[in-house]
């Protein structure tokens, strides 16, 4: 496989006082991939994306993007190196048409600052059809709009932005199972277009249908890399299990575990 | 089922029906009181010096209102532009006082100190995270004391430099039309078209809305509100300046009944106190409702006394009417919600 890689994050600490969320964690992303991120509350992922999307800066370790090494990085930089994290907390406004919603902070305007309001519609419709919302109104407030097509929206200022790679945390949290089954179809989605995902839950049966890898962190580590092709989702629960209860990986499944077949940092 | 981005006909007449409903509602509440004052009283309401005097005063009120309304939006208050009101007319009349003489100048400084007042309220509020309610009735009785202390009580009369240029542009009469009136519509508009077609007025509503959604797209909060702030100011002088100068005098309490009316008049023209919505035309219209009931209890021969239990009673309905419809909304939202639930699942 020589696939590119869009991001590799090496040997990253982040410490809030004293409690450190992360330690010493090797993450990577493929071309056209879709890693699912698990772990139990508190294991560092949402710490870990937003390291990668620069709205925490790392303590210590590096992040590769693209080739371009950075200490650390911001929203705006992580926004133009073609990063969107879709939040675990809402960003959207109720109040405010889908239209708009989708192009917070990104607005298309002429040099006087106004809107193109007509061409944003259309963008948003063209997106919301990408993702098969094509009964959806780009007028509608999208407080109107259940959890599931929130995070439709969500996902379609990812597709609006040219995004390589979309990060999603907890996308499927507090959903019902038809609004979870619409998200993982926009995941799909994002796949055949070409994209990569990042797919935060600690919901395994949420993330296995979509994911191509599961990186499993563990009270801030990286305890163990699985494919998909390697695992079911009872052996997946399993691994879980045994992590949570005792910390390591059952050992009929290391021999799979890419974390020890490849090393530390050895990908890159 | 597929619905293109844009519709035609009685969908689209709904759509915009129900997008301006707010305003069609207050539009509909002017009509009937102008309505009910005319049966009162109908020789007042056929006067066209009735509409005059309306006309000249109402601009005090809606002015501060129209720019309150954009930090309403934003999820914050500002009492403090009564004094900045008084501050900023107060530079001017002593500026004029000094060169003899009816000077753009006085005005531009002004509008300076407006901005300065606004300023340091942005910076209050932001920088120093005091909450804005606080931090503006400091603000309010700093200025009002600044002005105060400066005059020593006493008005500083202007009427020498009526007739002169400056006079005339800002409260001057067209056909008999204040001028004033021209500048706050044309204002109302600029502030409309930022607020509605503009990328700064999305970032207003956003900042109300949802202060952390629109920190986590990369809006810088503190730039909105600052700026929003320094606007209220130098809006909040010019209101005083030309008050001032309609009057012809400058007097030390200037401002201080506009402080309740204007709020009541974005409050009243439909735009919640817990910010996120609002409209500059509802605030607008608001404001000449506040007018309309005030020349309604004088002309229908009581004491000017009931102006405040008046004004009271009609804050407090709006507000009822805002908690009621905000009600109705929430349990649109759950009804909507199940609805596409339902569909999709078919
Ligand atoms: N801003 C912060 N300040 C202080 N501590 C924090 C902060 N953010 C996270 N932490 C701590 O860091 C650890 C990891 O948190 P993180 O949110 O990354 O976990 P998570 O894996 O996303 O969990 P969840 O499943 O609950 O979302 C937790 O102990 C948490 O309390
Ligand atoms: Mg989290």
């Amino acid at each position: 496989m020589s696939k590119r890689y869009i991001v590799e994050m090496h040997d990253i600490i982040k410490r809030f006082g004293s409690v450190v969320a992360l330690r010493g964690v090797d993450f990577y992303v493929q071309e056209n991939e879709v890693v699912g991120l698990v772990g139990d509350n508190g294991a560092g992922k949402s710490t870990l994306v937003k390291i990668l999307f620069g709205i925490y800066a790392p303590d210590e370790g590096e992040i590769i993007i693209k080739g371009k090494k950075f200490r650390k990085l911001n929203p705006k930089l992580a926004y133009e190196l073609g990063i969107i994290l879709v939040h675990q907390e809402r960003i959207l406004c109720g109040n405010h048409p889908i239209w708009r919603n989708v192009f917070m902070g990104r607005e298309l305007t002429n040099k006087l600052g106004f809107l193109k309001i007509n061409e944003m519609k259309k963008i948003t419709y063209e997106c919301l059809s990408q993702l098969g919302l094509t009964r959806m109104q780009v007028e509608t407030p999208v407080k109107y709009l259940s959890g599931g097509y929130m995070q439709g929206v969500q996902i379609s200022r990812a597709l609006t932005f040219e995004a390589d790679l979309v990060v999603l945390d907890e996308p499927t949290i507090a959903l019902s199972l038809v609004e979870t089954q619409r998200v993982l179809e926009y995941v799909n989605k994002l796949r055949n277009k070409g994209k990569s995902s990042i797919f935060v839950s600690h919901n395994i049966y949420h993330v296995y249908p979509v994911a191509d890898r599961f990186v499993i962190l563990d009270r801030g580590r990286v305890v163990a890399e699985f494919y998909k092709k390697d695992l079911t989702p009872e052996d997946l629960a399993e691994i879980m299990i045994s992590i949570a209860r005792t910390g390591s990986v059952p050992e009929k499944y290391q021999k799979l575990n890419l974390k020890l077949t490849y090393g530390k940092g050895s990908f890159s | 089922m597929i619905e293109s981005y844009k519709d035609a006909g009685a969908a689209r007449l709904i759509k915009i029906l129900s997008e301006y409903k707010l305003q069609i509602i207050i539009t509909a509440i002017f009509l009937s009181l102008w309505l009910v004052f005319y049966i009162i009283n109908p020789p007042a309401l056929s006067n066209v010096f009735t509409y005059y005097s309306i006309a000249s005063v109402a601009p005090f009120t809606v002015l501060p209102a129209l720019s309150l309304t954009l930090i309403i939006i934003a999820g914050e208050i500002d009492l403090s532009f009564s004094s900045i009101m008084a501050l900023g007319a107060l530079i001017t009349a002593l500026t004029w006082q000094a060169l003899g003489e009816a000077s753009p100048l006085g005005v531009i400084l002004g509008l300076l100190a407006g901005l300065g007042a606004g300023l340091l309220n942005g910076v209050l509020v932001c920088k120093l995270g005091i909450p804005s309610l606080i931090a503006t009735i400091g603000t309010m009785f700093l200025w009002r004391g600044v002005v105060l202390v400066i005059t020593q009580g006493f008005s500083i009369p202007l009427g020498m430099y009526r007739g002169s240029a400056i006079f005339n542009i800002l409260v001057g009469r067209v056909y008999g039309v204040p001028v004033h009136l021209l500048w706050t519509i044309g204002l109302a508009i600029v502030f409309w078209l930022i607020l509605n077609k503009h990328k700064f007025g999305a970032y207003i509503y956003y900042v109300g809305d949802n202060r952390t959604g629109a920190q986590m797209v990369g809006i810088n909060i503190h730039r909105v509100l600052i700026s929003l702030y320094a606007v209220h100011g130098v809006i909040a002088a010019f209101a005083g300046i030309i008050d001032t100068l309609e009057m012809a005098t400058f007097w030390p309490t200037l401002g201080d009944i506009y402080m309740l009316k204007s709020v009541a008049a974005v409050v009243v023209g439909g735009t919640p106190v817990t910010g996120g919505v609002g409209t500059i035309y509802g605030t607008f219209i608001g404001g000449l409702i506040l007018e309309f009931i005030e020349m309604g209890v004088l002309t229908s021969g009581v004491t000017g006394f009931w102006i405040q239990l008046v004004h009271g009673i009609v804050i407090i309905i709006a507000l009822a009417a805002q908690g009621i419809l905000r009600r109705i909304e929430l349990a649109k939202v759950r009804l909507l919600r199940i609805l596409t639930e339902e569909s999709e699942e078919k």
